[in-house]
């Protein structure tokens, strides 16, 4: 499934510069610096934490997505370098868990 | 990162990076706050890159050299309503008084406070992975319950033990054990 797909299953795309990613798992985490060292590239990553810094562990894991779960509010500035570094960036309106079994459903 | 001790561990890392002789490691806690400080006499910044050095592309743009140590440290001090600041003198500015120092102020009492963690493990592994290099330790807690004062300086260290390198497994477990008595006192060292 791809990002854009995901998108026409209930989730919002706040940023979507490369929805053609393909998703292969999901990753749940809130503590960046754990985050960086443990999700894995094509992971659709739930969390609650919206700022700048989740951009720049996106980059770098390569993940596919960040879904931003309980309708966490994504700052300007931090979308404007979402866009700018290629990071899709999705908001649901469930909690994480919610959020982690939809995805389940539709990945399966 | 689970404790504040490995925020320190990689900015320091940073300061040995940066071709520092002597690194200090200060903590200042009192009954609400802690503060962190960590000062090296390295090569230091240019203002150029001290103003990116928060801004977590800069950092991880081409080779990641620097990496996410000073951002996620902010981020740690900020998510307790603290604070974090970077000075820098870069040494093409100043040969003789150059170097990086920063500081970051967590408010203890909140519920996002990142615990300090094991700092002395994180000690004994800069030593061991830089023997040549000095480490300057304080830690201090004041105003609750028990009143700590730790002190280690590996310039002192060395003079005590003329030529034995500080990565000896022998002199390891003497810090670790100094350090511990510092922390609990020599009765209760051992647990």
């Amino acid at each position: 499934m791809t990002v854009s797909e995901l998108t026409q299953n209930g989730l919002t795309a706040l940023t979507l510069p490369d929805g053609d990613r393909s998703i292969e798992g999901v990753y749940m985490g809130d503590l960046l610096s754990w985050v960086m060292g443990n999700a894995s590239t094509d992971n659709a990553w739930i969390t609650i934490m919206s700022n700048l810094n989740v951009v720049a562990v996106a980059v770098l894991t390569d993940v596919s997505c960040v879904i931003l779960a309980e309708g966490v509010e994504l700052p300007a500035d931090v979308k404007a370098q979402a866009e700018a570094k290629g990071v899709n960036i999705l908001t649901s309106e469930l909690p994480s868990y919610e959020t982690a079994v939809k995805l389940y459903e539709l990945l399966r | 990162m689970k404790e504040l001790s490995l925020n320190i561990l990689d900015i320091t890392e940073n300061s040995v990076k940066a071709g520092a002789a002597l690194t200090q490691i200060l903590i200042d806690e009192d009954a609400s706050t802690l503060l962190l400080t960590i000062a090296d006499n390295g090569s230091g910044m240019t203002k150029e890159v001290l103003q990116g050095v928060t801004d977590p592309f800069y950092t991880t743009r081409t080779t990641r050299s620097v990496g996410m140590g000073l951002p996620l440290l902010k981020l740690a001090a900020e998510q307790t309503d603290g604070w974090m600041k970077v000075e820098s003198i870069h040494i093409s500015d100043d040969p003789e008084n150059h170097g990086t120092k920063v500081e970051a102020l967590f408010h203890k009492d909140h519920i996002d406070f990142t615990p300090l963690g094991d700092v002395v493990s994180t000690l004994l592994t800069l030593i061991q992975g830089h023997p040549d290099t000095d480490f300057l330790f304080r830690h201090s807690i004041r105003g609750g319950e028990k009143e700590v004062e730790v002190h280690m300086d590996t310039r002192e260290l060395r003079e005590a033990l003329d030529d034995v390198p500080l990565n000896e497994y022998e002199v390891i477990k003497w810090i670790e054990e100094y350090l511990n008595e510092q922390y609990n006192g020599p009765e209760d060292a051992e647990e």
